[in-house]
């Protein structure tokens, strides 16, 4: 984006009643966020790891030592000086130099329903609209790169992307390695005989549109040869897990979360835009202590390993990687051994993507009930997303009631990540 | 304005001498009044022709049942004389039980009905009833705003639970589903483009105020979801926020809607008086006997008490029980609310245009593929009508035949703006004013239930089509056994192999040993499983005398004992997953979309070619193409199966044999498949197609699956 650009729209923002300087500096830093500094790099792609059911914040990233809620974990020192992270995350904890932490997300919702819709899309849940996830939003704003969808979605759906179209829409995967039944003729049709009945499915529809000038059937010739040329694509190979080796296997941890990030990270470099990874199972309400164990084992491997790969390869600075879960969990240890939903603080990890590595930002208070300093909104977050990739997160697109609606519901990126 | 026009058309209507002695004027057809409207509106292009025979078939068959034309049914169509052919098939599909299936798949969406909602399947199962029965549209509106009680049981209070009773949620619902008024803008400020106030918007949530959802449980089981009905008002002016809380006072309901004060000339008003007179059925009248809610109190009040022991051996759940038995439970059991009564009365008042006229909107636009207002819920002085005049006339006579879908469907396919052919080929403004102005027939794709039903037709696999064990393959299964109980790990071992490499596609139609259930397939997002709502209906009645007698049999310490019994029972269950080997006759069937669960799982064919998740107020089907969609259909084992030829179907004697009788199998094809006879060079492709397969079926079934996937197939001709 141009200089003369940002001024415009400064001094539009200005002229609209932006009265005091601090304000007018606060929206100046605002449109600097977005708008990037000329020959600022801009990420290119999201991995969001989506944990369903709200990861409980003090046994992960927001340890409270010493404190009656801080439950059986210990926290560990990591590669990012002064940076603590539970000990359920011993080989993560060298990659920390990399990584950010926020640990003072004041969320709203506090059941998974409401909680999941507002995580993923920044909105608040309404039953007049359906708001679009994050992943559409990025995949409307940037443009397909080489013959995979531009959105894809493991081990679990990704929101919908209501009026963005169904073009943004994620293509799904249960699992990773799973293989897509449609990518291939159906069972007992060879590849000579497939490919014939292609070659004349499209003589005949070249003949049914030619005198008819609709754009409907223009819609569908497109989708038929994206279709085919997803079939037909060597890029498919990234989605194949059974030719890795084992050793690489065994370095993410062989578990599905595992291989859902391997499966990430094949899928990025192929050029796809924005791949969420979703596992569930996080809704401790007894026995937490066990379970985030086990939770640690599956996570710890698979996220160094990921971080460490990238960074490899130089494609880290390209990619923003992001964990989020609907809400954080009661400080407080209920009978059961448990701890119950708490959306009133929560952290996240981020990594890549021009992230300044080895930061916290904001805290908790002593015992991880509230945001202490810096509370950093739910759509705060989104916008940091847009803001990593390039994207004005006050873009307003239409809906098809021409309702005008922000591609996030009023964020504000979090600029320190970036500096 | 729109009177003057009215008149016009009447007085030319005395011109021409049509009308009648009576008191209203001689009634004239839809395209009469859409020709006049569109010649004082100064368009002086004639329509397009209207579309040959076969290709009406096709057109009505898909908007009135669902589905293309059997052969047999062309036949029969086309044995008519050609005078009367269109009366007698539109007559004929009207009453066709898919009709019922097809209509409720409107409403379902219309209403945004959910089988995974509360009391969801059945208030569906109810609507298709209702459609069954002719039930007329303000008598279902009506039931819909207006009942109360327990989902399931009263079917018609899903709609008002669907939304969890919200008062806010139902307001903006029912007004925008109802009349096209998008007053649920107003919910936050007052409209940016209407004339609707925020204070507006709260009058009318104002009807919904006082009705709340209601839990009954015991011990963490929801025993039933019901609503109720509050003494106060819940919903406060003004807003939250606005002023300190103690300033805000229970809003009064106000209906935001003002009545049209004159008669129309064709008597609208009269006709319906006269027609409802001659059927009126007596409504049914709420009673003052005591609500479930006060029996269901008291009788927790005895249990507690004989819990403690305060009233010794006293049987008082057989007392409650036999007190619940003697209410009953359909019409009287629950506070009916009386708002929400007055509401139902208001809203489908026939001289409330908005109730008529965004009906009526909606049946064109699903019949014709543009509505005379859109989008299809936006009526307001900003968004006018395209034709008002033509709308006002059907909205009238919509309300003149009682509130009719039938009628009303009648009346527009059998027009000939129904029947116009599209603008192929002219250039686009031309084109968009032809169709603007319903002389020419857009671009239209079939709805998605209506695709799949169509491809399932045209391959026959609404039966099997292959004969008994002619198909038989082996195949690899992952299913899930149960473990047997009480500590014996061992299964059955010889039905046990190891992993197989290959992934092969599974058929439905085997089961395996009784013990197992198959996971999921790689195509089971082709599988439709239908639903019987009679039964849905009677079972939710069922269901209910049960749940009343183990909420009044059994003190909440007995059914925590049964809980953790069952729960006991189920730990020592346990599953493993085995790989068996079965050979299976591949010889699929397919049921019809349109009574599976709906909204379909994500990913499902019809969600994938445009039903939506039914959550969003106002959203319509997304009709675009997408790389999903062409992967599902040309990938897909629905079609793949739907063009391979089996014995049993009708053309296989054409193309079996020495000699097979290439044209005539091509025709049939293309009959079964696209309605029409096809060209000579159609004749010749085909002739083609089936030359360069290495068997003459092969090669008809590689035809049949091109016409299938064809354009030509999913967009209306």
């Amino acid at each position: 984006m141009s200089r003369g650009c940002a001024d415009y729209r400064m001094s539009r923002r200005a002229m609209l009643g932006a009265t005091g300087a601090t304000l007018l500096g606060l929206q100046v830093r605002h449109l600097l966020a977005y708008a990037g500094t000329d020959g600022e790099q801009k990420a290119e792609h999201v991995i969001l790891f989506w944990n369903g059911g709200g990861m409980s914040h003090i046994d992960t990233w927001d340890p409270k030592p010493g404190r009656p809620t801080a439950g059986e974990f210990l926290p560990i020192d990591t590669s990012a000086p002064g940076v603590q992270i539970s000990e359920i995350f011993p080989e993560l904890s060298k990659q920390m130099h990399h990584a950010a932490l926020i640990r003072s997300i004041a969320g709203t919702q506090g059941a998974h329903g409401q909680a999941t819709y507002n995580l993923q899309t920044s909105y608040t849940q309404t039953p007049n609209i359906r708001h679009p996830g994050i992943g559409s939003v990025v995949t409307h704003e940037k443009p397909k790169i080489g013959d995979l969808p531009a959105f894809v979605s493991i081990s679990g759906r990704a929101p919908k992307a209501t009026y963005l179209g169904q073009r943004c829409e994620a293509y799904f995967v249960p699992q990773p390695g799973a293989q897509d039944p449609y990518l291939a003729f159906p069972e007992g049709i060879t590849q000579t005989r497939g490919d014939r009945r292609l070659e004349i499915l499209s003589k005949y529809n070249q003949r049914y549109a030619s005198n008819k000038k609709a754009a409907a059937l223009t819609a569908t010739e497109t989708a038929i040869s994206d279709a085919v040329t997803l079939m037909r694509s060597p890029a498919l190979e990234a989605f194949e897990l059974n030719t890795v080796p084992t050793t690489t296997l065994n370095r993410y941890g062989d578990t599905t979360f595992g291989r859902g990030a391997l499966l990430a990270k094949r899928l990025v470099e192929t050029g796809v835009r924005f791949v969420q990874v979703n596992r569930g199972g996080f809704d401790t309400h007894s026995n937490n202590f066990p379970a985030m164990r086990g939770h640690g084992q599956a996570m710890d491997a698979a996220l160094a390993s990921l971080i460490a790969d990238l960074h490899e390869s130089g494609m880290l600075q390209k990619t923003l990687i992001i964990m989020l879960s609907e809400f954080g969990r009661t400080p407080k240890i209920n009978m059961n051994a448990g701890r119950d939903h708490w959306p009133n603080v929560f952290s996240c990890f981020l990594a890549g993507g021009g992230i300044q590595g080895g930061q916290v930002i904001g805290s908790s208070d002593a015992d991880g009930f509230d945001p202490h300093d810096r509370p950093v909104q739910v759509a705060d977050l989104h916008a940091t997303i847009c803001h990593s990739l390039g994207i004005d997160p006050d873009k307003e697109v239409l809906t098809p009631l021409q309702r005008p609606m922000k591609l996030v519901d009023n964020g504000t990126p979090v600029a320190e990540l970036f500096s | 304005m729109i009177k003057k026009s009215r008149w016009t058309i009447a007085i030319l209507a005395v011109l021409s001498g049509t009308l009648s002695l009576g008191e209203a004027a001689e009634i004239p057809t839809i395209d009469e009044v859409l020709q006049t409207e569109l010649r004082n509106g100064g368009v002086d292009r004639e329509p397009l022709s209207p579309i040959d025979d076969l290709a009406y078939l096709r057109r009505v068959s898909v908007d009135l049942i669902g589905r293309i034309p059997t052969g047999a049914e062309i036949d029969e169509y086309m044995a008519w004389p050609a005078k009367v052919r269109r009366q007698q098939v539109v007559e004929k599909l009207l009453h066709h039980e898919r009709f019922t299936d097809r209509w409720t798949v409107f409403f379902a969406d219309l209403l945004r009905l959910r089988s995974n909602a509360e009391g969801g399947s059945a208030l569906i199962a109810y609507v298709h009833k209702a459609v069954e029965d002719g039930m007329p549209y303000d008598e279902l509106a009506r039931r819909l705003i207006s009942s109360g009680g327990k989902a399931g049981s009263v079917p018609e209070v899903g709609f008002i639970l669907g939304d969890d009773a919200d008062p806010m949620a139902l307001a903006g619902i029912t007004s925008q589903v109802f009349m096209g008024v998008r007053i649920s803008c107003a919910q936050c400020h007052d409209h940016p483009f209407d004339k609707w106030t925020q204070k507006d918007f709260y009058g009318f949530a104002a009807y919904f105020g006082k009705t709340r959802r209601q839990e009954r449980r015991i011990n963490d089981r929801i025993l039933g979801v019901y609503t109720t009905e509050l003494p106060q008002s819940t919903v406060m002016w003004p807003p939250e926020g606005a002023v300190d809380d103690e300033d805000r006072r229970p809003m009064p309901p106000v209906f935001p809607i003002s009545f049209v004060k004159e008669e129309s000339p064709y008597r609208p008003l009269a006709r319906l008086n006269q027609l409802r007179e001659k059927s009126e059925t007596p409504e049914p009248v709420a009673s003052n006997e005591p609500s479930l809610d006060d029996l269901l109190a008291g009788a927790a009040k005895k249990a507690n008490r004989q819990t403690a022991g305060s009233l010794g051996a006293l049987d008082v759940f057989d007392e409650a029980k036999s007190d619940v038995r003697e209410i009953d439970l359909k019409a009287a059991a629950y506070r009916n609310s009386e708002l929400r009564a007055k509401l139902a009365e208001l809203v489908t008042d026939p001289r409330n245009p908005y109730f008529s006229q965004s009906f009526v909107n909606r049946v064109w636009a699903e019949l014709l593929g543009q509505g005379f207002v859109e989008p299809l819920d936006d009526f307001s002085d900003n968004n006018p009508a395209s034709h008002p005049e033509t709308l006002a006339f059907l909205a009238d006579e919509f309300v003149a035949n009682g509130f009719d879908l039938r009628q009303l469907v009648k009346m527009i396919v059998l027009s000939d703006a129904y029947r116009r052919s599209r603008a192929d080929g002219l250039p686009e403004p031309d084109r968009l004013a032809l169709e603007r102005n319903f002389q020419a027939a857009p671009m239209r794709r079939m709805i998605s239930e209506v695709l799949y039903d169509s491809i399932i037709t045209a391959g026959h696999l609404f039966t099997v089509k292959h004969p008994e064990g002619q198909n038989l393959k082996t195949v690899w299964q992952e299913s899930r056994m149960t473990k047997k109980p009480a500590g014996d790990d061992s299964i059955n071992l010889a039905a046990l192999e190891s992993k197989p490499n290959a992934n092969p596609a599974m058929s439905k139609t085997m089961t395996g040993p009784s013990a197992m259930t198959a996971k999921q397939s790689g195509y089971d997002f082709e599988k439709a499983i239908e639903i019987d709502f009679d039964a849905v209906l009677a079972d939710a009645k069922a269901e209910d005398a049960i749940e009343v007698e183990q909420m009044m049999v059994k003190t909440p310490e007995e059914l925590e004992a049964e809980r953790l019994a069952n729960e006991m029972k189920r730990q020592r269950m346990g599953y493993v997953d085995v790989f068996t080997r079965a050979i299976i006759d591949d010889n699929p069937t397919f049921s019809t979309a349109m009574r599976m669960p709906s909204p379909a799982p994500d990913g499902h064919f019809v969600r994938v070619f445009g039903q939506t998740d039914r959550n969003e107020l106002g959203a319509e089907r997304d009709q675009s193409p997408t790389m999903r969609q062409a992967l599902m259909i040309l990938n897909g084992q629905l079609t793949n199966e739907a063009a391979r030829v089996g014995e049993l179907e009708p053309i296989y004697p054409l193309i079996s044999g020495k000699s097979p009788n290439l044209n005539a199998a091509i025709t049939l094809a293309y009959r079964e498949i696209l309605t029409r006879k096809p060209t000579e060079a159609d004749l010749e492709t085909g002739r083609e197609v089936i030359g360069l397969a290495e068997t003459p079926q092969q090669g008809l079934a590689d035809l049949r699956w091109v016409l299938l996937n064809s354009h030509e197939f999913r967009f209306l001709p």
